[in-house]
């Protein structure tokens, strides 16, 4: 796909998929693999002390999710740089729809690039991440 | 937890599977060496966002400063930048040190004053070359952020 995905690609193009009936699990995985423990991700009895409802996801697991836009897009070497902003968080329950699309295509050096402007938003159309990221045809 | 902490950030194969796996990734590259291996890379990539296991491997000159004083009921993560010089392997053998430290001060609407904390940690490889630099935002509010 990555090989190419370069001579294909134009401006404006987009790329989404969805991730319904998010649940604790998918928090708890994450704790597990990315070694966030804050205990507001996935202690009932600690979040309502706080004043939450219940526990909320973790900023970077939804960061990470909405990662596999340019990944799957353009291939996982193909990340230069990628910038997050949260906006808002991810709840047991949530449809997230991340969703990417091309905002500009250049050279570097000879180097094909691409810049992204990447959204995941929840079922209330509320944005929970707003991101950018640049890709490039990075060779071994 | 054990209070042991090895030094650097060894990026492995298990670990990629277990992080990729967490965020329903299945691209091969991330999963199967031979794939990896057939499409010419050294070993499997690690996920964009892979940086944020190094919580398993804190460097105390890197996250200490950040984290002392922080009240865990009331810390939102605002943000983050990684500027990548080349991707990530399993095999690498990464160190991180710190950057430049910045905080300042805003009026919210949902949760009072936010103090934000901006750090900078810059990851260099086996041979000292820098291969990323991560730019972290924190964001400690005065109270529970009600929901809009």
């Amino acid at each position: 796909m990555s090989e190419t995905i370069w001579n294909q690609v134009k401006l404006d193009d987009e790329y989404s998929f969805e991730l319904k009936d998010v649940n604790r699990s998918h928090f708890v995985r994450y704790a597990g693999a990315g070694g966030d423990f804050n205990p507001i991700h996935h202690d009932q009895t600690f979040a309502e002390k706080a004043g939450l409802p219940t526990v909320f996801g973790m900023g970077m697991f939804t960061a990470g999710v909405l990662g596999r836009v340019p990944s799957e897009w353009f291939g996982p070497t193909s990340i230069r740089r990628y910038s997050i902003k949260f906006t808002s968080r991810i709840w047991a329950d949530d449809t997230i729809l991340f969703h990417g699309r091309v905002t500009r295509i250049y050279e570097e050096d000879g180097v094909p690039h691409a810049d992204l402007e990447l959204k995941a938003t929840n079922q209330k159309q509320e944005d929970l991440i707003r991101a950018e990221a640049t890709v490039r045809d990075w060779k071994p | 937890m054990a209070q042991i902490q090895p030094p650097g950030f060894p990026i492995e194969r298990g670990k990629i599977h277990e992080f990729a796996n967490s965020l329903l990734d299945d691209d091969p590259l991330f999963h199967d060496l031979n794939a990896a291996l057939a499409a010419g890379l050294p070993s499997v990539v690690a996920p964009p966002t892979f940086s944020s296991a190094a919580a398993f491997f804190p460097d105390p000159n890197v996250r200490g400063p950040s984290m002392k004083g922080l009240d865990m009921r009331f810390l939102l993560h605002g943000g983050q930048e990684l500027i990548f010089e080349r991707p990530i392997f399993a095999g690498d053998e990464l160190h991180s040190e710190p950057g430049e430290t910045k905080s300042w001060e805003k009026e919210g609407k949902r949760g009072g004053t936010m103090k934000f904390i901006e750090n900078e940690t810059i990851w260099r490889d086996q041979t000292g070359e820098i291969v990323l630099r991560v730019l972290n935002t924190l964001i400690q509010t005065a109270g529970v952020v009600k929901e809009s």
